[in-house]
């Protein structure tokens, strides 16, 4: 089964979690076996989400975990950023695991999602997902959708 | 046992903060500004135990005569802070040495 690694940033915009959820089900859907990394705050919203485990069975600390990552340690790197410090961790990530990677971007603010996609771009080859959302994450999960379609589709 | 950055600073009151909860792009600027000598490291590089997460080109100043370098330190929901702090003249020739310009 090919890994999937799920980036995902400070749990304040309330998008974020549905979509850590929902992105996961999607993955795991299409033949990835999914681990989420993330700070102990947005864990345990995830956590609460979905107490039975159905959709997210492997959660890592962000911090400690990239201590060991490797080049080749997953098949597809996703983030989910929304702050300028997702950025940062996106792009430190995708230098270690040097693999297929995909940005997810939201925020309400329109020159944040433009500075942010600017920096993924200049520093990564993800492909890059960007909407202006922040409650409601209906605009980001349907781009989320075509381009795991588009995913499973070249696999 | 080897330097390990998040224990010193939970520990420590010898490191001054020149910059907090920022973005990674203002702690370049700061670094560069209050650092006598700047190198660039890869993202993820291990520096004093720690990876440093960044966006390229990746600052470490270094202050020579104080004996301190100036590193950026990025937390999800903190953002990114540029932290001043006293190390060796052995860390400093190691840092050196990860130096990619």
């Amino acid at each position: 089964m090919k890994k999937a690694l799920l980036l995902i940033g400070c749990p304040e915009a309330p998008a974020q979690t549905p979509m850590t959820i929902y992105t996961a089900y999607k993955l795991r859907q299409i033949g990835y076996d999914v681990t989420i990394s993330s700070n102990p705050a947005a864990s345990k919203l995830i956590k609460v989400s979905d107490p039975e485990k159905n959709y997210i069975q492997k959660m890592v600390n962000i911090d400690s975990f990239i201590d060991n990552l490797e080049e080749n340690d997953f098949d597809l790197l996703v983030g989910i950023i929304h702050k300028d410090a997702a950025v940062s961790f996106f792009v430190t990530y995708y230098h270690l695991l040097n693999t297929k990677s995909m940005a997810i971007i939201f925020q309400r603010d329109q020159d944040l999602v433009d500075d942010f996609v600017e920096q993924v771009k200049e520093n990564t080859d993800a492909e890059i997902i960007s909407a202006k959302a922040y409650h409601n994450p209906t605009p980001v999960r349907v781009k989320v959708d075509k381009a795991l379609k588009q995913l499973e589709g070249e696999e | 046992m080897s330097f390990c950055l998040d224990t010193y600073l939970q520990q420590s009151e010898d490191y001054e903060i020149l910059l907090a909860q920022s973005t990674f792009k203002k702690a370049r600027e700061i670094i560069k500004k209050r650092a006598k000598e700047v190198i660039h490291v890869k993202p993820g590089e291990k520096i004093l135990g720690v990876r440093i997460i960044g966006v390229p080109p990746v600052p470490i100043g270094i202050n020579k005569d104080k004996g301190t370098i100036i590193l950026t330190y990025t937390k999800p929901c903190n953002g990114t802070a540029a932290i001043e702090l006293p190390v060796s003249e052995e860390d400093i020739k190691q840092i050196k040495a990860l130096n990619i310009d």
